[in-house]
């Protein structure tokens, strides 16, 4: 649910015209026949895979299964910032 | 609707790399100073290192804005309090001399022999600039040295400004120790501190002008929208009471410096009337063009454990070809990865043993800005360098023990075949649509980067460069920022550093 948060930030934060585009594009992209119908537009495929590609990896149990911890940092830069009063 | 009045010396435009500065060192030499800032200002406790949730929150357009051209060209733009300083890499390039030599010869700027020594220095001692150590910049930066040193090349650690860095990988989506030292934690509160009050969420609409002079700056402010800041709590309070209950703000000041950035400054000037006589305003656009490729090494790299920009190769530098560190956690490498389908689940199991680098091209093309579109195309001589910079990149990490390299290409296409629309690219510093220029049928700014023809506006942001810098511009910015400070404060320009201080530029 948060990473579908995200991903609604995501597109919620953009110009309605990328936001449409976005929409459509990850819509075709979550279908096979939509990607091979993204795969006659050069670039267009790798647009929609990796934006549903960024949503899977932001969520932290899979980024932490590569080694990427995103609780663990933000909890070491708040540790660092009470312990040294930095902004 | 009510409209609320203030009162400045200098009122100041966006509160980026330009204005912060311009802002801190006006309110410090004594002027009053209010600055009118569109974005928020954002608490570090909010960011999550998880790169979508901050690219919505920390880039205007949720980092969606591209220029519309031969190839699209994505434009990422920092908006708040720090500009894009908030999220870029950090690195630190003083002006290439050849640059500030052909701002002399071709504008009639006279920048070079040492001028801006002593405005760098000042800023570099500001934010704390200094290289990056090995050890810090982690396995992904040890990769390219591997191969520059095989190959022979070119090649060093970056300056960068942050105090304390632990290597959190994430200055691009909101630095989590605040090791970063981007103007909105370090020049917006020293401005405060002076006396300057800061106004978050507020829309400047135009700069009033009066025969030639300027009067003052109007502005919408969001209702209801973040909180502003001043020189003291009471004052904060007021600008806060202010921000609830007025929906219009007039500053009326002697001094106007619009700072709002390469593609938003050209429309304030615009839509205030000034500014296009020469026929420059919103043209001459250069983005510093960029693109990045992956290579999947025997060794684990774990590419977001250390500062993502911390290493450079300038073995080409003088063809206008720039490689530097890019980096970051799995969720940015799967946006970033130039492959598609089984390739990229592939691709992406093995992150861990993942590298990247980016590549930069200093360019001769020249696209505009308007009130919504942002117009570029890729000129024959600029794709010629990203041929060749796609090859000696490719070159670069196969020296380093590349097992594979993932081009940013099309399937099939060799870097010495590609075309323009190959290209998949991004561009972090726009510079160049109000340039400065000695001739007022040139460019829109003087030499002391005033509007040609107006009495008391100024400029000071990346606008002002007429010319790519083919190195990182950041302090470029903050430099000419100081040197306009000192000029409206009416005092020299701070010294040039002893010969022990100065700092040699690597290209």
């Amino acid at each position: 649910m948060a990473d579908r948060t995200a991903l609604d930030g995501f597109l919620h934060a953009a110009p309605w015209p990328q936001r449409v585009g976005l929409h459509v594009l990850l819509a075709l992209g979550r279908r096979p026949r939509g990607v091979a119908l993204l795969r006659r537009v050069a670039g267009v495929e790798q647009l929609a895979q990796g934006v549903i590609g960024m949503e899977r990896y932001e969520a932290p149990a899979v980024a932490r299964a590569l080694g990427w911890d995103p609780e663990a940092v933000v909890a070491r830069g708040r540790a660092l910032r009470r312990a040294e009063g930095r902004p | 609707m009510s409209a609320e009045l203030l009162e400045a010396d200098v009122c100041v435009v966006g509160a980026g790399a330009g204005g912060a500065v311009l802002a801190a060192e006006l309110a410090e030499g004594g002027a009053r100073v209010v600055v009118l800032e569109q974005g928020p200002r954002h608490d570090p406790d909010g960011f999550t290192a998880r790169p979508m949730q901050m690219m919505a929150r920390l880039y205007r357009d949720a980092g969606q804005t591209f220029t519309l051209g031969n190839p699209p060209i994505l434009l990422p733009l920092g908006r708040g309090l720090g500009g894009t300083t908030l999220v870029n890499s950090g690195t630190c390039f003083r002006t290439p001399a050849h640059v500030l030599g052909r701002w002399r010869e071709e504008h009639g700027l006279e920048l070079d022999g040492g001028r801006l020594d002593g405005c760098f220095a000042r800023v570099e001692r500001a934010l704390s600039v200094a290289e990056v150590t090995p050890e810090l910049a982690g396995a992904n930066a040890a990769v390219a040295r591997r191969g520059a040193e095989r190959l022979g090349w070119s090649h060093g650690y970056l300056r960068r400004n942050a105090r304390g860095c632990v290597g959190s990988g994430v200055c691009a989506f909101g630095c989590p120790t605040s090791a970063k030292q981007h103007t909105g934690i370090t020049y917006v509160p020293r401005a405060q501190a002076a006396g300057a009050e800061i106004l978050t969420g507020a829309d400047v609409r135009r700069v009033v002008v009066r025969e030639g002079r300027v009067q003052g700056v109007q502005a919408r402010l969001a209702p209801g929208g973040p909180p502003s800041g001043g020189a003291s709590a009471r004052q904060s309070a007021a600008a806060s009471a202010r921000r609830r209950s007025a929906g219009v703000l007039e500053v009326r000041a002697p001094r106007v410096v619009v700072a709002a950035g390469t593609v938003h400054t050209p429309g304030v000037l615009a839509r205030s009337g000034v500014g296009a006589a020469s026929g420059a305003l919103g043209r001459n656009l250069v983005l510093h063009p960029a693109t990045a490729a992956f290579a999947l090494m025997d060794e684990v790299v774990d590419m977001a454990k250390g500062v993502p920009q911390s290493f450079y190769v300038d073995e080409f530098a003088a063809e206008g070809i720039m490689f530097e560190g890019v980096a970051g956690p799995p969720a940015y490498a799967a946006l970033a990865l130039p492959l598609t389908g089984a390739r990229h689940r592939a691709a992406m199991a093995d992150y861990r043993r993942l590298a990247q680098f980016g590549l930069m091209v200093s360019d001769d093309s020249r696209g505009a800005v308007g009130e919504r579109l942002i117009r570029y195309d890729l000129s024959a001589r600029d794709v010629a360098k990203f041929r060749s910079g796609l090859a000696h990149l490719e070159e670069l990490l196969r020296a380093a023990g590349a097992r594979e390299v993932y081009l940013p290409l099309p399937r099939g296409v060799t870097p010495e075949r590609a075309r323009a629309r190959d290209l998949k690219l991004m561009a972090f510093h726009p510079l160049g649509t109000a340039r400065a220029d000695a001739d007022p049928a040139r460019g829109v700014l003087d030499p002391d980067l005033r509007v040609h023809g107006i009495d008391g506006l100024y400029v000071a942001d990346g606008s002002v460069m007429p010319s790519s810098l083919g190195v990182n511009p950041q302090i470029t910015i903050m430099a000419l920022a100081t040197r306009l400070a000192f000029h409206l404060l009416g005092r020299p320009a701070p010294s040039a550093p002893t010969t022990d201080e100065e700092v040699p530029c690597p290209s």
